[in-house]
């Protein structure tokens, strides 16, 4: 047993967090800060992704014949840590997950046209998977592809298509057969959002996070847009799902404002001689907040260690989805506390601290409980594979 | 990073079971609910087994200095709620003498421990809720201690040969093995019926030789038995959640009403799940500390986050254990009961939860 990262992840850590440090600029940050940027999408934000394509830096689970760095998944996961704990809107969906199915399942012209420029920093995917009738029970969904002589004709509504709005293209998640059973009739296509048949109308999130109803109006795409076997998407859809979950409840972004929150009491007055890190609840506030770190890092080494090991245990990756995000909206709650008021001023207001970061992160992380896998699901998963209790109904 | 077991931890653990699950059969473990609860024939195959000497140094009989090991020893210790007490043996005293001990004692202490002697220690007192200052203390004239003080929660220490004591001195803390005969005991009756003693010190006159440690790391070694004795309860906490949840899985998976078995509710199985998530943190936790202190003998912080932990699961699964059962949760012919009674005594023993949340968070917004 060895529960430490050795020198050569070290060393890769220490690598990123230099790169990102030079990456990014005051210009990309003050573009980030302005709400319709906060995903990303503005023009420093795609010189950045242009920057990081040349530099090698997108593609680090590919495989290396497909041009990618073929990282283990502890790498791919310090890599996580390291973008998510300065804030950038890395489009991870796109570029490690949707890229590597392209470039292996896709098209001639997928590969040459759609993968090689994934992994340039040119193009970015939305990702068409729910729809009005089909959340939870992603296999129930309804958009169709109909085959035609010369390709498909694709007509249906997606929702929460996040980042369709400056999107190149949808990866989008279609039924092509209506006979077999609801997860055996799925397919995955490239869909153009320049195509005129393709529309989307704003969804505001309460995280100011916008998001989009997206439709498929009569859109015809040629045979090459359609990525691996015809009614085999299921697969392709679920194939990459650990790792995304992973990625979801990675610790970085916690423990780094954990940090920062900490150093702020350390130096606030509130009185002649005592800091707000003095109180005992306060106190307490942050080692609920540390002890839970501790244990969600652990979780997470632990997960990628058995995906390197080859290992299949449905139970463990549910474990960290339910237990990283509820233990998000534990510890803001906690960090929050000991701020007090003042972590309710937004970025825009006088006296806001740490760039309103609580305040606006408190408002995003409920999605990380129904997203990426409702927990009720997950915790299904769990008592059936680790408790081996009978299927809940 | 690697988070599989070696192949002889994974034997470790496969004897250890088969010995202990043949010796803690209902049947037997209902002899010690109201008698003193030490049962020497397991104690004696332990040894002749060499299960007491994990943790220790191959030089002494041992099998090698791997805390990883011992923690797999009190876990299952736990798990099958075993007649034994030995944190106080195998933990406080033998790890203590192996790190801070010079080579004579170290040669005859742990051999004759690992040969099944009973050692003790007695460091909690009441009303005293720091245990790294000591309200017992030790009076330095020429060679001889004179020591004075209460200490209670000592182990099965009517039984024990000597007991390392903790106490201030004008010298900073000691730690001094004082042999049995020497003090006042008397048994306390107890929530898990451990044999629990107050020990009563009254002028007691050692030699300095009882000292175990060189002069000045008295404090040191104190700190070190202290956490190391976390870690370990923790893993005895460990052991007793796992088997409250698999009690659970195995009771709700069986159980029918309302024309179906109860493990098919989702209220039923989603709570559960979140035993099985507390019991991953716990066991992680739990890891990380014991490889810790492996290589490092100051390891506070790690220490105080698997007791925490351990505080809280012991807390949760077991009240989650005992409403799930139903009655049954209640029911002294069936298994649950002991372990509800031992996850309370692991929660508050060297520790609570909430007083080790205190502690860290002193240690996080001074250290930095």
């Amino acid at each position: 047993m060895l529960i430490q990262l050795n020198q050569k992840q070290l060393k890769l850590q220490n690598e990123l967090q230099e790169y990102f440090e030079g990456l990014i600029t005051p210009a990309l940050i003050s573009e980030l800060n302005q709400p319709e940027h906060f995903e990303g999408g503005g023009p420093e934000f795609k010189n950045a992704m242009r920057t990081m394509g040349s530099d090698g830096w997108i593609g680090l689970s590919w495989k290396k014949e497909f041009g990618g760095k073929e990282l283990s998944p502890i790498e791919q996961y310090i890599f996580v840590e390291t973008v998510m704990r300065t804030g950038f809107p890395f489009p991870f969906l796109t570029t490690e997950s949707v890229g590597p199915m392209i470039a292996e399942h896709g098209s001639a012209w997928a590969k040459e046209e759609i993968a090689t420029k994934i992994l340039k920093g040119e193009l970015i995917f939305g990702i068409g998977y729910s729809e009005p009738n089909s959340g939870t029970d992603l296999a129930s969904l309804q958009t169709k592809a109909i085959r035609q002589t010369d390709g498909f004709l694709i007509n249906g509504q997606k929702m929460w298509t996040s980042l369709a709005n400056f999107s190149d293209y949808i990866w989008l998640a279609t039924r092509t057969d209506f006979e077999a059973k609801n997860h055996k009739g799925i397919s995955m296509f490239i869909v153009p959002t320049d195509d005129p048949g393709f529309s989307m109308s704003a969804i505001n999130t309460l995280g100011d996070v916008r998001t989009n109803a997206t439709f498929y109006d009569n859109i015809h795409v040629p045979e090459t847009h359609l990525v691996g076997e015809l009614n085999q998407g299921w697969s392709l859809i679920t194939s990459q799902l650990n790792l995304e979950r992973l990625a979801l409840v990675n610790h970085g972004p916690v423990e780094e404002l954990y940090k920062d929150v900490l150093k702020i009491s350390q130096s606030t007055k509130i009185n002649n001689d005592q800091y707000l890190s003095d109180l005992s609840w306060v106190k307490h506030n942050f080692a609920k907040v540390h002890s839970g770190i501790e244990a969600l890092k652990l979780i997470c080494w632990k997960q990628t260690w058995i995906m390197e090991s080859g290992q299949l245990n449905m139970a463990e990756a549910s474990v960290a989805k339910v237990y990283g995000s509820e233990f998000f909206i534990e510890a803001y709650r906690l960090l929050m506390e000991v701020m007090g008021e003042l972590s309710i001023l937004k970025n825009n207001s006088e006296l806001t601290i740490l760039n309103a970061r609580l305040e606006r992160m408190y408002r995003t992380a409920s999605i990380l409980t129904f997203g990426g896998g409702t927990n009720e699901v997950q915790r299904d998963i769990i008592a059936m594979a680790g408790l081996l209790m009978p299927r809940t109904r | 990073m690697d988070f599989s077991e070696l192949s002889h931890q994974t034997e470790i653990r496969d004897s250890l079971d088969k010995i202990l699950s043949k010796h803690c059969s209902q049947e037997l473990l209902k002899r010690y609910d109201s008698n003193f609860k030490h049962d020497e024939n397991l104690l004696f195959l332990l040894s002749s087994n060499g299960y007491l000497g994990l943790g220790l140094n191959e030089k002494y009989g041992g099998s090698g200095e791997d805390l990883y090991d011992l923690g797999i020893l009190f876990e299952r210790l736990g798990y099958h709620a075993a007649p034994l007490s030995l944190s106080g043996c195998l933990v406080d005293v033998a790890q203590t003498i192996q790190k801070f001990s010079n080579q004579e004692s170290c040669n005859k202490i742990l051999t004759s421990i690992i040969a099944g002697e009973i050692y003790t220690s007695a460091i909690l007192e009441p009303s005293n809720q720091d245990p790294e200052n000591p309200e017992t203390t030790a009076k330095i004239e020429d060679d001889q201690l004179i020591i004075t003080g209460t200490k209670y929660l000592s182990e099965i220490t009517s039984i024990a040969k000597s007991i390392l004591i903790s106490a201030s001195s004008n010298k900073g803390v000691l730690l001094i093995l004082v042999d049995t005969d020497q003090v006042k005991l008397t048994e306390l009756s107890s929530t898990a019926n451990s044999p629990l003693f107050k020990v009563e010190l009254d002028s007691v006159k050692v030699n300095k030789e009882s000292i175990i440690h060189e002069q000045g790391r008295g404090l040191e070694a104190l700190r070190y038995l202290i956490q190391l004795n976390m870690v370990m309860r923790s893993y005895i906490a460990l052991g007793v959640t796992e088997k409250m949840t698999s009690l659970i899985a195995g009771y709700t998976s069986e159980r029918e009403q309302f024309g179906r078995v109860i493990g098919t509710f989702q209220a039923v199985s989603h709570r559960a799940a979140d035993c099985f998530i507390e019991l991953e943190c716990l066991r992680l936790v739990n890891q990380q500390a014991s490889i810790n202190l492996n290589t490092n003998l100051d390891c506070e912080n790690d220490a105080l986050i698997s007791k925490i932990w351990a505080g809280d699961a012991c807390h949760k699964i077991s009240y989650s254990a005992q409403h799930l059962h139903g009655g049954m949760g209640v029911d002294k012919d069936y298994v649950l009961w002991r372990y509800c009674l031992l996850a309370k005594e692991c929660e508050l023993i060297n520790g609570s939860a909430s007083q080790n949340i205190d502690r860290l968070g002193v240690n996080i917004t001074t250290n930095q």
